[in-house]
């Protein structure tokens, strides 16, 4: 019988409290190894805790920490198989580039020619090799990030943990970063946690997505299915851009829930949820699968609401309608922009309409 | 308006600067002066010598009174210096920073004269508790533990120089980012490792100057000294009883003169060190920022 291999990183029962501030509670999470996962979340919401929690840079007041499968939770940073790359200021500014990747082999007491060895493939990896004997201060914000990297990759840790590592760094060159991180760990193999607040830069690198917020785990899945299948309100509302949609449910009848939002009856898939007639409940549904009619004049469906339009906002790629329901929500239909061809005026009935399987149900 | 558009107001700028620090340094500048003339204060004459300080060097009490000096202001430095930078680094770390804050600079707001009588008092107190408390148990071996000495001095100057190394490393502290200490550990350094390898590089210009700092104030200082030093003399305590006994004399110039030397000296060397340090650095650094044509 074959032994299935421990995760590289397994949370049981996770809490970290600050006197009365609870920053993480209950997180129980599972991360395999050569997996590129990323805590995703509001700031503040306990990812940049979870992640240094897991790098022993906090020790949880509750719960588990295992490392493959070895339970580190009392261990310091040093003692772990981890490693860091932090945000920014963390290269060593009295040291070349060289120096500061090769720190950690002279921790080691690695043998200086071997060390020089392994520093110089580290740099040539991240394209650093011709600024080996720069400063931190001579370098870019980019290339500063690189040589965290290199410091990273040349200890051989199979963990690397990547506290919001673009964050400093402008839009573009972000984008650029994203898809290096994400072809490095490729290339190394080994398990990449990510902690960011971009979406974006979430659904570029991530091969499974976690929601952190408010301290808790909120959900984990594929980052695909993060996406377009969202469990919970808050992952539709932080995700994507999604519609959201207050109702309550008025009649079951077996998979489909009838739903009344301000007055028009929506039918919707349960997908196993169990409601109630009554029951106050969340709607979701992705803004670029919000169609937009301008001839309101048709029966009440259960897949479409009628609103007035409000205006369009044009943001290159695509342009977002928003319309206002008659209870003052605001909805957003969001086209390809060349494939904007109507443009109903300020205050004009239009009707936003979707197919039966894009709108979600959410009942926590 | 910028004062670089009208030069007189640049220039009365840097007038006032020369104008203070000649008022600050012209006493100390006038007994170098004196300290080097053959007849003495006051003398119409102004023969060169280096008389008064060949008696200063072969007078046994200054010499001894010297050597005093020195190892009270290298005792206090070894122990007050690392003590501060521990206080800064907790001051750094701590989240209610209102309370150590109070407690490390409070001796900077209490005269020298009261300090140095309450130690006075609170050791002499020490002094006979100990010696009561050797007589309960049959032993003579706490008597001497905080009699007047070398012991109660070190504690005396310690209390008094530990602000000044505080606030002069604490400055130096504020630029660095905990960052890399972090970044240190998960390379595999241990606390200690990542302190000495990461930190202590970059806060060594302010340690160093809290060192120099710690040199000078204990050489200059009297009144806690001379409350609390036991059966030896300083340096400024033979100096001022000399000037309050016979007055001074062309020796006490020369005594005056030296200690204003080795002040100079030292906090010069260190502005020096740090100015090329400086330059040094940034020259480098236009050197290796020039495009690399690769």
């Amino acid at each position: 019988m074959t032994k299935t291999p421990a995760p590289a990183v397994e949370l049981r029962g996770l809490a970290k409290h600050y006197g009365d501030v609870v920053a993480l509670t209950d997180v129980d999470l599972s991360i395999a190894a050569g997996e590129y996962f990323v805590l995703l979340g509001p700031s503040g919401g306990g990812k940049t805790t979870l992640l240094r929690t897991i790098g022993g840079f906090h020790r949880p007041t509750k719960g588990e920490v295992l490392l493959h499968g070895q339970e580190v939770g009392h261990l310091p940073p040093d003692k772990r198989p981890t490693t860091m790359v932090f945000q920014a200021y963390a290269l060593f500014p009295h040291m070349s580039v060289t120096q500061n990747v090769g720190y950690g082999l002279k921790v080691a007491g690695m043998d200086k020619a071997q060390a020089a060895e392994k520093t110089a493939a580290a740099l040539e990896m991240v394209g650093l090799d011709t600024f080996a004997d720069r400063r931190p201060h001579e370098l870019s914000g980019g290339q500063q990030q690189r040589v965290q990297l290199a410091r990273a990759f040349v200890l051989d840790r199979d963990i690397l943990l990547l506290d919001e590592p673009l964050a400093a760094l402008d839009a573009q060159l972000r984008k650029d970063m994203c898809l290096e991180l994400k072809h490095l760990q490729e290339k190394v193999g080994i398990t990449f946690i990510h902690v960011t607040h971009n979406q974006e830069e979430a659904m570029t690198v991530a091969d499974r997505i976690a929601l952190i917020a408010n301290g808790r785990l909120v959900e984990h899945g594929a980052a695909r299915d993060i996406y377009r299948a969202p469990q919970k309100a808050f992952t539709a509302s932080f995700v994507g851009e999604n519609n959201l949609l207050s109702g309550r449910v008025t009649e079951t009848a077996g998979q489909t829930a009838r739903i009344d939002v301000g007055g028009t009856a929506l039918r919707v898939d349960r997908r196993g949820q169990q409601v109630q007639t009554g029951q106050d409940v969340t709607l979701s549904i992705r803004s670029e699968s919000v169609a937009l009619d301008t001839a309101p004049d048709t029966e009440e469906d259960g897949t479409s609401l009628v609103g007035s339009y409000n205006e369009a906002v044009y943001l290159g790629l695509t342009t977002s309608h928003l319309v206002h329901l008659p209870d003052g929500t605001e909805m957003v239909s969001r086209v390809i922009a060349d494939q904007d061809d109507m443009m109903p005026a300020a205050g004009a009935p239009v009707r936003l309409s979707w197919q039966p399987d894009a709108i979600r149900l959410h009942v926590e | 308006m910028d004062d670089y558009a009208n030069p007189w107001l640049h220039r009365l700028k840097w007038g006032y600067l020369l104008l203070v620090v000649l008022t600050l340094m012209t006493p100390v500048f006038y007994v170098m002066y004196v300290s080097f003339n053959a007849n003495g204060f006051g003398a119409n004459a102004y023969d060169f010598t280096w008389e008064w300080y060949r008696l200063v060097f072969s007078d046994e009490l200054l010499l001894g009174a010297l050597r005093w000096t020195l190892m009270l202001a290298v005792t206090v430095t070894v122990i007050a210096v690392p003590m501060a930078l521990l206080a800064a680094k907790h001051y750094k770390a701590t989240r209610n920073k209102l309370f150590p804050v109070f407690l490390l600079l409070a001796p900077l707001f209490v005269p020298p004269d009261i300090l140095g009588s309450a130690l006075l008092v609170f050791f002499k107190n020490l002094n006979l508790s100990l010696i009561w408390l050797g007589d309960q148990l049959g032993t003579s071996i706490f008597d001497s533990w905080f009699r007047l000495s070398f012991l109660t001095a070190v504690i005396g100057l310690i209390i008094y120089t530990i602000p000044y190394s505080f606030i002069v490393i604490l400055i130096t502290m504020g630029r660095y980012r905990p960052e890399q200490t972090e970044a240190a550990r998960a390379c595999g350094a241990n606390g200690w490792r990542a302190f000495w390898d990461i930190e202590f590089p970059q806060i060594r210009p302010g340690v160093l100057s809290a060192c120099a700092f710690t040199v000078i104030l204990v050489f200059n200082e009297y009144t806690r000294t001379s409350l609390l030093k036991g059966g030896f003399d300083t340096f400024t305590t033979v100096l001022i009883s000399q000037m309050l006994n016979t007055g001074m004399s062309p020796q006490s110039y020369a005594m005056s003169a030296m200690v204003s030397f080795v002040a100079i000296a030292l906090i010069g060397s260190i502005i020096l060190w740090t100015l090329i340090r400086a330059e040094t650095l940034s020259r480098v650094a236009r050197a290796k920022a020039e495009p690399v044509m690769s």
